[in-house]
């Protein structure tokens, strides 16, 4: 008599997650990709990723994750005893009060902060219930990982991890300076009326905070068009889980060893760590410099194979001054 | 002559409409789907199908689109709508407008709470949107039924309901529950009336039994019936063991780089209410977190997208 139930338990593998399973359920139980989806791949090579389906169940050892809704889903996780999930305090959404917070000890606290990444991250522990959401209209994916698996995940995009996958940050290693003029990135277009009457008073009284006593000397700008840090997400001996939120939708594929593709820095969701990364600068062909405007170069993230890729399809806006960089990063580039 | 016709009832607001309705007379929302709920008890908001309409009055509202919703109303002779201004999307040349003053007085403006409300008088139509994905829910308030709102939350409501507002009590609650210092609250005289609230994302509502209790991210709150009881819970984040003392020295940086933010969002041009929330933080310290606790008996809802008060 032949077993059959090792080879049931292996007769799917996601195309999402590869992750292998039964195949019997409506959903992978690893990352809750609907499992009977006919792949919706691009004639150039993107495979949208599915979201995970509304009110679909996520098995993560004892402890279960319900996502729910469609504009901002959210993940609702019934944690078991024992069991614990970490997070950035901004993506918490509701939590019974059995659940135990605490806050996750955390290196390099100062680069963090100055690199606008959360200081803090919490941890919940079991048992209870308690829910996450990010506040960006997009998909829930998530990213199951096996041990000696790992991944790099764009900064701010993750939502919640399970406590059995370890957390890095590394140098995105994509910047570069110019020279700036003093007044910082934003303007001043947005303020309030009353705030500018605000600043107008504080002028007059000659207080700091005022337009009139705003340096003017030019000061070195740093650009991080991928953000300064990625996230790195390891497995070591447990299998686990991260939670991401794309903006819009999300796509993946596959790139093969040595295979290139050019993508917008902050259009980047998460990748493998064998896929490779650099910045590259194009030169359009102009009769004139188009000094300081957006034809003057474009900033691309080259990224090469082996290993999966995946985008969001909307993202940041890609700041560049347009001025000649002052120093960067090793890049390649092309002039047209 | 009895009325002997079939009636079902909507699982969402509890109106009854003919058997033959597929989508509810009161809130608009579908009869023929299933309620969607959570292991937790959170159930989604009702999908309202696009151009679905519901009568209040003489006065009907149609809901358009479904990722930034339009809510269209075509009001009724003699019928008015009221609505913060900048919600309105587009009015006929005939609807005339008048503004709706509000309790609170200046109190209001120190809030970022709109001084005066704008009101709109049939017959005419005139809509409405917010600039944000997200859903609208419909929500008819019955004579004595009173609901609290979020601030900035409605979308419009119709001009039988009688506009008021609740305080958040208490210096901590105002700088740290991220929902401003006060919430809107609707009470229906004589008539029902209609309130259709704009969510960030998506809407999920649970119904708290009485003394059951529900932690909340504030700026995930939506509403709440007034009978639901809101505080402010302090959760103390302790460090993990063996780095206690460099988290307890980090907590102390961060709260000095807090207030050194707010200072300077302030001097930036920044909003006045994060430059407060911020200030915040930094006094209320990175080791511990903020939530609202929420006890029933009455319905919660709950946004999915927002964006949270400061707590590092």
């Amino acid at each position: 008599m032949t077993d059959t139930t090792e080879a049931s338990a292996t007769a799917y593998r996601c195309p999402f997650c590869r992750t292998t399973s039964a195949g019997t359920d409506a959903n992978c139980p690893t990352c809750g990709a609907p499992v009977d989806i006919k792949l919706r791949t691009t004639t150039s090579g993107w495979t949208e990723i599915p979201p995970v389906a509304d009110m679909a169940k996520i098995q993560l050892g004892q402890t279960s994750c319900q996502i729910s809704g469609r504009l901002v889903p959210v993940a609702e996780f019934a944690l078991a005893a024992g069991d614990s999930v970490y997070f950035p305090h901004s993506s918490m959404l509701w939590q019974e009060e059995a659940v135990k917070l605490d806050s996750m000890s955390m290196r390099k606290g100062w680069t963090r902060m100055r690199a606008g990444l959360p200081l803090i991250m919490l941890t919940a522990s079991g048992p209870g219930r308690i829910a996450f959401s990010h506040d960006t209209a997009g998909e829930m994916i998530a990213v199951p990982l096996q041990p000696g698996q790992a991944v790099d995940v764009r900064e701010n995009q993750m939502v919640v991890a399970s406590s059995e996958v370890t957390y890095d940050w590394v140098d995105s290693g994509v910047w570069f300076t110019t020279m700036g003029d003093g007044r910082g990135g934003s303007g001043g277009n947005d303020q309030s009326s009353g705030m500018k009457l605000l600043k107008m008073g504080l002028d007059v009284a000659g207080a700091p905070g005022g337009d009139a006593g705003r340096d003017q000397r030019q000061e070195i700008e740093y650009h991080y068009p991928l953000g300064q840090y990625l996230d790195r997400f390891s497995a070591t001996d447990k299998p686990g889980a991260i939670f991401v939120q794309s903006g819009g939708n999300s796509f993946m594929r596959d790139l093969a060893e040595g295979e290139q593709i050019m993508v917008k820095p902050p259009a980047l969701l998460y990748k493998d760590t064998s896929v490779g990364l650099q910045m590259h600068v194009e030169f359009p062909h102009a009769g004139m410099k188009l000094w300081r405007s957006w034809g003057n170069r474009y900033l691309w993230l080259r990224l090469w194979g082996p290993g999966r890729v995946a985008l969001q399809s909307s993202y940041d806006r890609l700041e560049d001054p347009g001025t000649d960089f002052r120093e960067a990063c090793r890049y390649t580039q092309q002039a047209w | 002559m009895t009325d002997v016709s079939e009636r079902i009832q909507c699982k969402w607001c509890r109106g009854q409409s003919p058997a033959s309705a597929t989508t509810c007379e009161r809130c608009g929302a579908p009869l023929d789907s299933r309620n969607v709920v959570t292991d937790a008890g959170w159930r989604q908001a009702p999908k309202i199908r696009d151009l679905t309409t519901v009568q209040v009055g003489a006065s009907t509202y149609q809901l358009d689109g479904t990722v930034v919703p339009v809510a269209e109303a075509d009001l009724g002779a003699g019928e008015s709508a009221f609505f913060e201004h900048h919600a309105m999307l587009w009015k006929d040349f005939t609807v005339a407008m008048t503004v709706r003053d509000t309790p609170g007085g200046a109190n209001r403006i120190l809030a970022g709470m709109p001084f005066v409300l704008s009101e709109a008088h049939g017959a005419g139509r005139v809509s409405f949107s917010r600039d944000a994905p997200g859903e609208l829910i419909i929500l008819p308030i019955d004579p004595g039924v009173e609901l609290d709102a979020r601030e900035h939350a409605m979308l419009v409501a119709s001009g039988n309901l009688s506009y008021t507002y609740e305080k958040v009590q208490g210096l901590k609650a105002i700088l740290s529950a991220g929902t401003g210092m006060y919430l809107d609250r609707f009470v229906a005289q004589e008539a029902t009336g209609l309130l259709v609230l704009h969510g960030y994302g998506n809407v999920l509502e649970r119904t708290l039994g009485e003394g059951e209790t529900i932690q909340v991210e504030p700026g995930g709150f939506l509403y709440k019936d007034a009978a639901v009881t809101m505080a402010i819970s302090t959760i103390s984040l302790k460090p993990e063991g063996a780095n206690a003392g460099g988290q307890a020295v980090k907590g102390i940086a961060t709260r000095g780089f807090a207030a050194l933010k707010a200072a300077r969002q302030l001097s930036k041009g920044g909003d006045l209410g994060n430059s407060l929330q911020t200030a915040a933080g930094a006094f209320t310290g990175s080791n511990s977190m903020a939530l609202m606790l929420l006890t029933g008996p009455g319905r919660v809802g709950i946004q999915s997208m927002y964006f949270p008060h400061e707590t590092a």
